[in-house]
């Protein structure tokens, strides 16, 4: 039974006018923090368990070149295979390093004669690639063979892992916030009917009532309010997730990674109406309990 | 006749028989003068008392007190043998649901039925909802509002409303009844109507207390009665009464004795 008539007036309203703006907000901010997330870790599982090398031609275009460019790579092979970690080397051929630019300068005997650097693929023992310092073994291999440089993918790779990780973070920073104004807009919404309905909580209150009996009836009447509100701007946010779905499938050359949200991104995402709902009905039970300890 | 009260009271023998007890009370409002600064006085179980007292003179202010929506600035006050002053905000809606108050206002609830009013004290307590179902429309005959079960508070007369005030302040047979003006809205058939329906709780055992500043009404029954003039409380014998009495009758349209309450 129901003894306050809560929920009949403007804050009927605005509660969940607020609540569902808010869960719209975070539903957006944790989506694309998850999908971020997602994206880094293919990403640190692609990369991180290979480094390139290269070694420069030695220069020249006659045979003896060659064959010191051949002896060279050999040697490169030799000193990164002795490194710990490395669990093999492989020599690209000729005709691979060929395939690698014909895109852009195209084949024939020419190109063959351009001084092109020798690539080596350097594949790291599972579990390496974490330990691996690519420092060092840049040292070794540059002092074993001159000019030859390790390719750290993990560096420039590493930076833009970090700008998806404060990406990931704001996400959740505006969870965050959105849930604290989501609390200090129930606050404002509780302390206005307790106002507005102060005569009947005196009522109660002179009868007997305990204060639980009357916080009970604010907090369901938030949960309520909450759910409305938050069901409804997780419905809303779904078509605009998914039509940022569509836009970045459509720009699906190897630029934009497949964005995807795992069952387990889902549920988090169905959570965050629950969560504020929750939100709501406790934010508004602490506020009527906090008022009511007031009255004599 | 005057009356010291804290002799009486004697405060190394507590007497479980009273109902109320006010020892030395003071109270201020705020920074405000002391409306009163040492009163005291003890109601005995099953007692019928007036309060008077001009207008200002503080008799909502010692109902305030008695039903918990005051605290005394200096004094104690026990309830029921429990010194309120001591005790903890989360028991005091047990003492309250003890009482039943007549409020000058009231205070009913204006989206609720008569008989959802009427029946607050009893779903506050947890009671089960047939009993509520089986006793509130009982009550609401006897005071003559069996028509009006489902009426808003604010399409009655005050009369009327003064009735379902009354219904809701003893539907849970109360052991101590305070009523503050209880007639001061109505004529005085109504108000010596009314005032027997107190007397008929009174007979069932509760103690009761009402504040008016209708002295006509007050001499016309022999309870005593307490003064507060000046912020001092007096003690006064009461009126002869027994003949105007006689002509009293509960409410016309219902039966002539309370229905038993849960």
């Amino acid at each position: 039974m129901r003894t306050l008539p809560l929920g009949r007036d403007r804050t009927a309203v605005l509660v969940p006018m607020l609540v569902g703006v808010m869960v719209f907000l975070a539903v957006l901010a944790a989506a694309g923090a998850l999908a971020l997330g997602n994206v880094l870790e293919d990403w640190s599982r692609d990369v991180s368990g290979s480094l390139t090398a290269q070694v420069p031609p030695v220069p020249g275009l006659g045979e003896a070149a060659r064959m010191a460019t051949d002896e060279r790579v050999a040697q490169a092979a030799a000193v990164l295979r002795a490194q710990p970690g490395v669990a093999s080397v492989r020599v690209l051929s000729e005709d691979e390093l060929m395939a690698l630019v014909e895109p852009w300068i195209g084949a024939g005997e020419l190109v063959r004669d351009l001084p092109l650097p020798r690539l080596l693929d350097i594949t790291l023992e599972p579990g390496a690639a974490a330990r691996t310092n690519p420092g060092p073994m840049a040292d070794v291999l540059r002092d074993a063979v001159p000019g030859a440089t390790l390719d750290e993918h993990r560096l420039w790779l590493g930076r833009l892992m970090d700008l998806g990780e404060a990406l990931g973070a704001l996400g959740l920073a505006v969870v965050l916030v959105v849930s604290g104004a989501t609390a200090v807009a129930v606050v404002h919404a509780t302390r206005a009917d307790l106002a507005a309905y102060r005569p009947v909580i005196e009522v109660l209150h002179m009868i007997g009532a305990q204060d639980g009996y009357i916080a009970r009836q604010f907090a369901i009447n938030a949960l309520f309010q909450g759910l409305k509100g938050g069901l409804g701007g997780f419905m809303l946010a779904l078509p605009t997730l998914a039509g940022v779905g569509l836009l970045a499938d459509r720009v699906e050359a190897g630029l934009v990674p497949r964005i995807s949200l795992s069952v387990v991104d889902w549920a988090i995402l169905a959570a965050l109406p629950l969560g504020a709902a929750s939100l709501a009905m406790l934010t508004a039970r602490v506020t009527v309990l906090r008022t009511l300890a007031r009255m004599p | 006749m005057s009356h010291d009260s804290a002799a009486r009271a004697g405060l190394d023998d507590p007497d479980a028989n009273m109902v109320v007890r006010f020892d030395h009370v003071g109270l201020r409002y705020d920074l405000g003068p002391e409306v009163f600064r040492d009163i005291g006085f003890a109601l005995p179980k099953g007692s019928f008392h007036f309060l008077t007292g001009g207008s200002g003179a503080g008799k909502s202010s010692v109902l305030g007190l008695c039903y918990l929506a005051l605290r005394p600035t200096r004094g104690t006050i026990r309830l029921f043998g429990h010194d309120v002053t001591q005790l903890p905000r989360q028991v005091l809606p047990r003492l309250r649901r003890r009482m039943g108050v007549v409020f000058q206002d009231f205070r009913l609830i204006d989206h609720l039925s008569a008989l959802d009013n009427v029946a607050l004290p009893l779903r506050v307590a947890g009671a089960p909802e047939t009993d509520i179902r089986r006793h509130v429309p009982e009550l609401l005959a006897w005071v003559g509002l069996a028509d009006h079960l489902d009426a808003k508070p604010p399409t009655l007369s005050g009369g009327q409303k003064q009735r379902v005030a009354i219904a809701r302040a003893v539907i849970n047979r109360p052991d101590l009844l305070l009523a503050d003006e209880p007639t001061g809205n109505v004529d005085d058939r109504i108000a010596m109507r009314l005032l027997h329906l107190f007397e008929e709780l009174n007979k069932m055992g509760t103690t009761v207390l009402i504040a008016t500043h209708n002295e006509q009404l007050v001499q016309r029954f022999p309870y005593e009665r307490l003064h507060l003039q000046a912020g001092r409380l007096t003690r006064h014998r009461g009126g002869g009464g027994a003949s105007e009495r006689a002509g009293v009758r509960p409410a016309t349209d219902a039966p002539a004795t309370p229905p038993r309450q849960p």
